[in-house]
């Protein structure tokens, strides 16, 4: 394996069987994300990008191709997931959730703590350690999402649009956030979105996937310097530019899934 | 303007709801002793037969005595320790074998079958069996009521399990949870408020089936005791026993309730 490349899939494909129909959701995917890169994947609805991550994690086995993960750091898990759905679990308080992953490893209680603190801190979720989920709103409890991946410490974090279900301007501070976070730590992250913007605000390179059968339709490497400022940025002309560079395949890739799913219905 | 016009009317409305929960309180205590007061004067004025409807003043004079003598003490005491003894033979297993049915496919599987076809048997019907088997002793009355406990708690276990959403168990994966890990963290608490939905529906089978238990094969217990006043005609005596069992119906739904809100503290509001 390359130097400094983390992950690299090789001909990834993934087939489901749906109701007897064979449904393929990924076909021939070939990517690579180095070493304390901020990869970010955009694609059109249904393409396949949950699913890359899902194999990526270790919850699902590619039916063809292989993923190769290099493990730097055997002591430390390999990743950490921000899932797409609500995830804290109901019955367990903000900060035994952002434990969680401490836990499982055995990590004792009273350096737990010091982690969970830290990261509640850096979230802003300081006060509402003892709070249950459902005391907090749907931003809240991505970021709790989100302390809790970090907290675990894994040697490459996933997030699967951890802010897509929050309001825009919650979002843009989360995005703040998550930088601020992630600047200090640098940890290798695989992050997927909807949003153009976001891709670009957060990413040291965006990955553009076809419609379904998801496979890498572009790369954009993302020159902007860091640190960054998700105000500021936005109304730069490198900005804008690069908003065209993306968007411009993407966009034949969203009509072609609208075209699919013209066709289907 | 309108703003105050709507503060006053808002007010309006919370003051005649507070009227109502005040009127409603009243209702709910006022109408149980209405209806004491017209049976008292219906046995004075003769309009039904004391001898099956005895006038509350009467049953609450042999409750005293009876409470006094320590009789209804002690068949109380020895139909709570059966009954709660049945009940934890029931329900223990009942959850364990829950959650191991809910989280494995093929346990599910195989087991499925049996359950499906014990279950449906009204546990009251093989009371007979049961005597067979463990003889006219205590056995028996833990049997039956474990039996009964045991179906209701083991199904909505499993059900408690199967409601989980599919992610949290790969949350628990992704973040390295053993499978006994995620048993006790996530399949546990999960299916916590519908376990405790069988749980309640358990215990109210449990008191059932306990009073079945001692009339027909027990000489003591609150159901034997019940029996036989009625069979050597005390009517009053039946009647303290009734009240006796409602009591404790109504205590202890008390206290599940109260264990529920403690073990169950994320689902804040919702109790019940
Ligand atoms: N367990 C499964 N069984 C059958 N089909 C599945 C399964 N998981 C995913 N799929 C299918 O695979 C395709 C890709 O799904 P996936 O969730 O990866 O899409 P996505 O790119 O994350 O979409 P979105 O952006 O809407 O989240 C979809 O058509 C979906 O229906
Ligand atoms: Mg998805």
């Amino acid at each position: 394996m390359n130097d400094g490349v983390r992950v690299a899939a090789r001909h990834l494909g993934m087939h489901f069987s749906l109701r007897g129909a064979d449904l393929v959701a990924l076909d021939d995917v070939n990517l690579q994300v180095r070493d304390r890169e901020f990869c970010c994947i955009v694609g059109p609805s249904g393409c396949g990008k949950s699913t890359f991550l899902r194999i990526l994690a270790g919850l699902e086995r590619q039916t063809s191709g292989e993923l190769h993960v290099e493990v730097r750091d055997p002591a430390n898990p390999l990743t950490a997931m921000v899932f797409q759905e609500q995830s804290i679990f109901p019955w367990m308080t903000v900060e035994e959730n952002v434990g969680y992953g401490l836990r499982m490893r055995g990590v004792h209680a009273s350096v737990r703590k010091r982690v969970v603190d830290h990261y509640l801190e850096k979230v802003g979720l300081a006060h509402f350690a003892r709070a249950y989920p459902h005391q907090m709103s749907g931003g809240m409890k991505q970021r709790a999402s989100v302390a809790r991946a970090f907290a675990t410490d894994p040697e490459i974090l996933l997030m699967d649009e951890p802010f897509a279900s929050v309001d825009e301007q919650t979002r843009a501070l989360l995005q703040e956030e998550l930088l601020r976070v992630w600047e200090s730590d640098r940890k290798t992250v695989v992050y997927i979105t909807h949003s153009i913007d976001e891709a670009l605000v957060l990413g040291d390179r965006v990955i553009v996937m076809s419609a379904r059968p998801g496979r890498v339709k572009a790369e954009i490497e993302v020159t902007l310097p860091r640190p960054r400022s998700v105000y500021e940025l936005k109304s730069t002309p490198a900005f804008s530019e690069l908003v065209a560079r993306v968007w411009e395949p993407l966009r034949r890739e969203v009509l072609a899934s609208y075209g699919a799913l013209g066709q289907a219905s | 303007m309108t703003v105050k016009v709507q503060t006053a009317r808002a007010r309006r409305l919370g003051r005649a709801r507070i009227g109502g929960v005040a009127a409603e309180r009243l209702i709910s205590v006022g109408s149980p002793v209405l209806l004491l007061l017209v049976w008292e004067a219906l046995g004075r004025l003769g309009l039904v037969d004391v001898r099956f409807f005895p006038p509350p003043s009467a049953i609450a004079g042999t409750f005293a005595t009876l409470v006094a003598s320590g009789e209804l003490l002690d068949q109380t005491r020895i139909s709570l320790g059966r009954v709660i003894i049945g009940f934890l033979i029931g329900a223990v297993p009942g959850v364990v074998l829950g959650l191991v049915m809910g989280m494995s496919r093929i346990v599910r599987a195989a087991l499925n079958p049996m359950v499906g076809a014990l279950y449906p048997i009204p546990k009251s019907a093989i009371l007979p069996l049961l005597l067979l088997i463990f003889g006219i002793g205590e056995p028996s009355k833990y049997a039956i009521v474990a039996s009964g406990v045991f179906f209701l708690v083991l199904l909505n276990t499993i059900a408690g399990v199967l409601s989980i959403e599919p992610v949290y168990l790969d949350v628990g994966r992704n973040f390295g949870a053993s499978r006994l890990q995620a048993f006790w963290t996530i399949a546990l608490p999960g299916a916590l408020p519908l376990v405790f939905t069988g749980l309640r529906l358990a215990w109210g089978i449990a008191l059932i089936l306990i009073v079945v238990g001692e009339m027909f094969a027990s000489q003591s217990g609150l159901g034997y005791f019940i029996n036989n006043m009625y069979q050597t005609f005390q009517v009053e005596k039946m009647y303290a026993g009734l009240i006796v069992m409602s009591v404790i119906g109504y205590v202890s739904f008390l206290i599940l309730d109260e264990l529920q809100r403690w073990l169950v503290p994320w689902r804040g509001d919702r109790a019940v």
